[in-house]
């Protein structure tokens, strides 16, 4: 009885994770098509959401690298429980819900890997039940290379979209009207291949950790993948998430984006989608956000005249380089509460699921009574465009004719030099 | 350990990916640029082609989806 209703509890917890994991990303996939007006805000999220739903459906490699490889689980390796992951549920929702009150750049992902990992090191006292090799080969470094190929290849697609578009006369060589409104539409389809995307690989984690609960409970061998209802439930509860947190940022987000011009927009939203369901066809489990991150400074390095804000960037990093610590201190500091040797036990564990609520509630409350302004509703991906600074078409013109003086000149004086 | 195949699989997958997705997109919209210049003989033809282009490129992404969907490759 106690012991079915702690899985439950479980599923019920990491249905919540999935729901803020969906609110929490919405905007990343449709904040630039609403902000270029090629679709209604309500449509964008509900095309999102629909899409979401069916990319949970696509592949599940996602979930069976996370419930079959990181934690040693089953027969022959040290057990784990259900209270040991409810403990690391409860540093990935915490972490994630203070992350978006504050605005702060994180990954939902990082969050849940950070809460299970530091909940298992502290639950068994000791290193040997994580697999180091596996979060090595399967988390941190995707979590490294992935913006990375995505913000080369989006640096890439933004240059070939911008040459193979621009049109001179070809006599004069003055610009013709370049015409490419096509791109505000193509958009559309971009940004829904992120959100799909988006499926394929976030659903996939809360579908990984409940598998883990029942394996781990004893209703399911260890070494299969998730059953339907599993990936009905995770889909459901993520597309809901992506609906009704989209519908918040969306509302109050305004005109607060970045620069993103469509062809730009369109080159890094289809890197974006293709590193994500390329990753998730290998079972990598990375950070959509960081993936979308990427993209988009790779697309504004891409557009002409641009400068990188390393600074900005930096302060991001330290933001993604905090994630997996802070969860792991709070997954584990919830799992020596409920410890039976060295915590106190079912007494503990009820102390911590109701601090853990409160706190919930708090943030939920604060959230409510804040004017929710730019800082907590732009989607972290926007804040990271911001990174490169490319300058309006005066100040380039301006640049040039600086340039320009400044090259008379050096010719002015060498000619001076030379009559000496 | 380590599998560095598979990054490099992905790194591939997504460039090859992304590059001819946005290529033949850009190329439809060029195409299509040209064919509303209206002065120009080739209107029709670089419109045709323009619509080509873009129903490549969505048969590239379909193509790109069924190839990751492991029900369709058991």
């Amino acid at each position: 009885m106690d012991f079915t209703f702690m899985v439950v509890l479980v599923i019920a917890l990491a249905l919540f994770f999935d729901f803020t994991n969906g609110f929490h990303d919405t905007a990343n996939a449709m904040a630039t098509p609403i902000a270029t007006g090629a679709i209604k805000p309500k449509t964008a999220v509900g095309i999102a959401a629909v899409l979401n739903l069916v990319g949970a459906f696509l592949s599940t490699e996602v979930a069976k690298t996370i419930s079959g490889g990181i934690i040693k689980e089953g027969h022959g390796g040290i057990s784990i429980t259900p209270e040991l992951i409810f403990a690391g549920l409860l540093g990935a929702v915490l972490w994630n819900l203070i992350t978006w009150l504050r605005g702060l750049p994180s990954s939902s992902s990082h969050a849940l890997f950070g809460g299970l990992i530091g909940a298992v090191i502290v639950g068994t006292w000791g290193f040997s039940a994580v697999n180091f090799s596996v979060v090595l080969s399967k988390v941190i470094l995707p979590a490294i290379l992935a913006p990375a190929i995505a913000g080369g290849v989006a640096y890439l697609c933004t240059r070939l979209a911008y040459a193979m578009t621009r049109r001179t006369h070809p006599d004069s060589g003055d610009k013709l009207v370049q015409k490419r409104g096509g791109f505000r539409y193509g958009q559309v389809f971009s940004s829904s291949l992120v959100a799909l995307a988006h499926g394929t690989n976030d659903a996939q984690k809360t579908m990984g950790v409940i598998t883990l609960v029942l394996i781990s409970a004893g209703a399911q061998h260890a070494g299969t993948g998730p059953q339907l209802w599993v990936i009905g439930a995770c889909a459901l509860a993520i597309a809901g998430g992506t609906y009704a947190g989209g519908w918040r940022i969306i509302r109050t987000l305004g005109s607060g984006l970045t620069d993103v011009k469509p062809a730009q927009g369109f080159a890094a939203e289809t890197s974006t989608a293709a590193a994500i369901l390329a990753s998730s066809h290998l079972g990598f489990a990375l950070s959509t956000t960081h993936v979308a991150s990427g993209s988009v400074v790779g697309s504004g390095l891409g557009r002409t005249g641009s400068t990188v804000r390393w600074g900005a960037i930096g302060k991001i990093s330290l933001g993604w380089l905090f994630t997996l610590p802070a969860s792991a201190v709070v997954g584990g500091l919830a799992a020596l509460l409920s410890s039976k040797e060295h915590g106190l036990g079912t007494v503990g564990l009820i102390i911590g699921a109701v601090l853990g609520l409160a706190a919930i509630i708090f943030i939920f409350v604060v959230s409510q009574r804040d004017v929710v302004d730019h800082s907590n509703a732009i989607s972290e991906v926007d804040i990271v465009g911001g990174a490169v600074r490319i300058p309006s078409r005066k100040e380039r013109e301006r640049l040039a004719a600086k340039a320009r003086a400044m090259e008379k000149a050096a010719t002015k004086a060498a000619a001076k030099e030379g009559q000496r | 350990m380590i599998d560095w195949l598979a990054f490099l699989a992905v790194a591939v997958a997504t460039l090859v990916g992304a590059v001819v997705v946005v290529g033949l997109y850009s190329l439809g919209v060029r195409l299509y640029a040209v064919s509303i210049d209206g002065n120009v003989p080739a209107t029709r033809a670089a419109k045709f082609s323009a619509y080509a282009c873009f129903a490549a490129c969505a048969l590239t992404v379909l193509y790109g989806i069924y190839l990751i969907i492991p029900a369709f490759h058991h």
